[in-house]
């Protein structure tokens, strides 16, 4: 009886603990794999507190008009430098200085950044930027990371197909996107094939006057330049690009610019033609020096590829020029030395619209069309002569071996990707670690903020045979493209050089002063912790009385010559605001045409009696 | 005349003449700030004729507190040190010259209240500084003097004073001085 019962009681929990193990049990083991796995993820990109990321992400800001520096392989964002656009948190488009620059623009359309390169490597010491959106490239000091110049370009429809630079910056290249008439001419869109042209402008940049010069413009046929490359080494002397838009369609392009099999990468000798310009041989087209490549013998080539291709990029080499298909799914890769053979043979099968059209078959090295992956867009490249291509139908990156065209590896993307960027990804040494897919919708990964969703920047380990995706982080519409440079090669100061010749700065508090000249105000400022001093003589230094009317200057040197110790300076309902940085002198110039009492104050952070720095601008009414 | 100081005594006489000349180009003494926002620390670095380091910031910095601004200015005994060195140079050569121990015995009492007189005028211009602040100082702080050899912490601020090197080649000169008095003494 009593065994009886100890048995069935036995037999009892026996049952249930393999009910509950049935039912609860956790089979699979793979659920451990993945937290191992998301711990050697994360390891891979934690920069413990007091070390510094690896490389610098120059990421474009699109229609912001900014740059956006993200730090590799943390993806922590570390600044936003305004390009074309002002930024009261910086004072840049509000001091003198920046608001000229900006010329009334209140926006850019930044694309494509390029760091300045010499023999083909970056050498960190600036970053051009092109604006589709109103004809304009600028320059980034990388010392300072602010913009230092700003040029607008004539005859020019959105300069879409640049930035680029040369080996060895001679010329930051800006292809048009539209073809628009020279010299702001009004022509009748029905007269498009003859009066309308593509034009690239070849702009040349003083690293000592930090300004650029336009050096002279080529004028094309009316075909939308979508991007570009300069050649390296062995090509250094040729720059490639591709074009859309052979149809010459000039409404609802996306299908009447689509029927075409083949359009053109155009290849352009800049020294030949930099040869004609010096020649005189040019015409000056509302002050840019004009020259028709087609006039000059050797000058210009194109060679046909799949219709309506998208990016073309040089290898690392030189030697090869790979276009991305877009509409047609695949890349194509093209030789230089086959190219350079096709022209000394005059092996042309063709001439469009009075250029040399090369032999496809004579200069194509392999086409690579790995199943199924659509919408190739752009080519990244590594350190072991593989080429990374960003596939935005498919949403995928494809590694590929350029030597064989063998495709070694895909990953997916988290939605649509637009352009990738390797670690020094376009220069003549790439370092192969890391490269970033710059995505064009992020759906759903990240927390909502209503229905605009933030774009993606994908993180992805290429330093083995296989890709790795690590993580995703948000970024601010709308990134295009960006270039990944070792932290080594950027150089940056921490405090302006003490100036005593500079003009308008004042070092010394006692020479703080104010001067009238006519209806002008000047007053010749510092700012310092933890007080303005306008004016050494009054009996309140840090207050400014003016009259209706005048034209007021603050001439404001920061004399703190400490770093960090950044001074703001914000009117009071006069909608101005700007900064000085240590060392620095910067002018805010308005006209003072509200009467009453104005406070200034001090608006950036500066020290324990920050909230002290502050005065008056007292307007006298007329 | 008797000379009674022997070569080797003149030799060392000569080199604490050439080590004082040396002095006038290297930092006598220093201090060194520390702050959670200065981890790097501030330097004020004394040289025998001027003020070197980070002393505008610093100046900025005690300008909270009001304390007078450093400047070479505010201590005339940096324009006319230069001399002074340059002058007890000369009486070590001429005591190395005429051999006299007795002179010696006068030269040492010079450089020891020498000593004396500048360690008495720096402890003056620290306790100047430090307890002479401007009651209109936005931060109110207790008198202080700093030390001159040692640690001492102000607000957030911890500040290291050292002699330097000048500091110690002078106490190489003192024992170069007085080595004749060893070496030349009476058997």
């Amino acid at each position: 009886m009593t065994t009886k019962r100890i048995i069935s009681a036995v037999l009892g929990i026996i049952a249930g603990l393999l009910v509950a193990v049935v039912f609860f049990a956790d089979f699979n083991k793979a659920g451990e794999n993945a937290a191992g796995d998301i711990k050697s993820k994360a390891e891979k990109v934690y920069v413990p507190y007091g070390e510094l990321d690896e490389y610098y992400m120059m990421s474009s800001g699109g229609h912001s008009g900014q740059l956006f520096v993200y730090g590799i392989p943390s993806m922590r964002k570390i600044r936003t430098v305004p390009i074309f656009t002002p930024d009261p948190a910086t004072g840049y488009g509000y001091s003198k200085e920046t608001k000229e620059m900006l010329g009334g623009f209140t926006w850019g359309d930044f694309h494509h950044p390029a760091i300045s390169e010499t023999a083909g490597d970056y050498d960190g010491e600036f970053l051009f930027a092109n604006d589709v959106g109103n004809n304009r490239v600028a320059a980034v000091d990388l010392s300072t990371f602010t913009t230092v110049d700003i040029m607008s370009l004539p005859n020019m429809g959105g300069p879409h197909a640049g930035v680029f630079v040369t080996e060895n910056t001679e010329y930051i290249a800006l292809p048009t996107r539209f073809a628009r008439p020279l010299d702001n001419k009004y022509a009748d869109l029905d007269k498009y094939e003859e009066e309308y042209k593509g034009v690239v402008s070849m702009t040349t940049f003083d690293k000592e006057t930090k300004k650029f010069d336009l050096a002279y413009q080529i004028v094309l046929p009316p075909w939308s330049y979508d991007l570009s490359d300069a050649g390296k080494k062995m090509s250094g002397d040729w720059i490639v690009m591709t074009t859309y838009n052979s149809e010459f369609a000039t409404t609802n392009l996306e299908i009447n610019a689509s029927q075409n099999d083949r359009d053109y990468i155009v290849l352009v000798n800049w020294k030949k033609l930099e040869e004609e310009v010096a020649a005189g041989n040019y015409h000056d087209v509302n002050g840019a020096k004009m020259i028709d490549p087609r006039d000059h013998k050797g000058a210009i080539y194109a060679v046909p590829v799949a219709k309506s291709p998208h990016g073309v990029d040089v290898t690392p080499d030189g030697t090869r020029y790979i276009a991305a298909g877009k509409l047609a799914p695949m890349m194509t890769v093209f030789s230089f030395e086959q190219t350079f053979e096709a022209i000394e043979k005059e092996d042309f099968t063709d001439e469009k619209y009075g250029i040399p059209v090369l032999s496809y078959e004579s200069v194509m090295e392999r086409e690579v069309d790995p199943p199924g992956a659509l919408g190739p867009l752009h080519t990244q490249f590594d350190d072991k002569g593989n080429a990374y291509n960003t596939m935005f139908i498919s949403s995928e990156i494809v590694k590929w071996h350029i030597e064989t065209g063998e495709v070694i590896d895909r990953t997916p993307s988290y939605y649509s990707p637009g352009h990738s960027a390797a670690a020094e990804g376009d220069t003549v040494s790439p370092d192969g670690k890391w490269l970033v897919s710059l995505n064009k919708i992020s759906k759903d990964n990240f927390l909502s903020v209503g229905p605009s969703h933030p774009e993606s920047m994908d993180l992805i380990d290429i330093s083995g045979e296989k890709m790795e995706h690590i993580m995703a982080v948000p970024v601010d519409p709308e990134p295009h493209y960006a270039q990944i440079v070792h932290r080594d090669k950027i150089n940056t100061i921490t405090v302006y050089e003490k100036d005593e010749n500079r003009e308008n700065s004042v070092w010394k508090q006692e020479d703080a002063r104010v001067e009238r000249k006519g209806d002008e105000v000047h007053v010749y400022g510092i700012a310092m912790r933890s007080r303005f001093i306008f004016d050494a003589q009054s009996d309140r230094p840090d207050a400014v009385t003016v009259k209706e009317g005048d034209r007021v200057f603050f001439h404001l040197t920061n004399i703190d010559l400490d770093q960090d110790i950044t001074h703001g300076f914000g009117i009071n309902e006069y909608d101005l605001n700007f900064e000085v940085q240590p060392g620095q002198t910067s002018t805010l110039e308005f006209v003072a045409d509200k009467a009453g009492v104005y406070p200034i104050y001090c608006t950036n952070f500066c020290s324990a009696l920050h909230q002290e720095m502050s005065g008056y601008l007292l307007v006298e009414p007329k | 005349m008797k000379k009674n100081l022997s070569n080797a005594s003149v030799i060392s006489l000569i080199t604490a003449a050439i080590i004082t000349v040396s002095t006038l180009f290297v930092p006598w003494w220093g201090m060194k700030f520390y702050a959670p926002q200065y981890p790097e620390g501030l330097d004020i670095i004394v040289y025998p004729s001027t003020l070197a380091g980070d002393i505008d910031i610093v100046n900025s910095l005690n300008h909270y507190i009001g304390m007078a601004l450093f400047s070479n200015e505010s201590f005339p005994e940096l324009q006319w040190m230069p001399y002074i060195v340059l002058a007890f140079v000369v009486l070590i050569l001429i005591v190395a010259l005429l051999r006299r121990k007795s002179f010696l015995y006068g030269l040492i009492a010079l450089f020891v209240i020498g000593g004396i007189i500048g360690i008495w005028d720096m402890y003056r211009w620290l306790k100047e500084f430090g307890t002479n602040l401007d009651p209109m100082a936005p931060i109110e702080l207790e008198p202080f003097i700093p030390p001159i050899i040692g640690e001492n912490t102000i607000a957030n601020f911890v500040t290291h004073s050292y002699f330097s090197f000048g500091g110690y080649l002078l106490v190489l000169v003192f024992i170069l001085l007085v080595f004749p008095l060893w070496k030349d003494r009476a058997k």
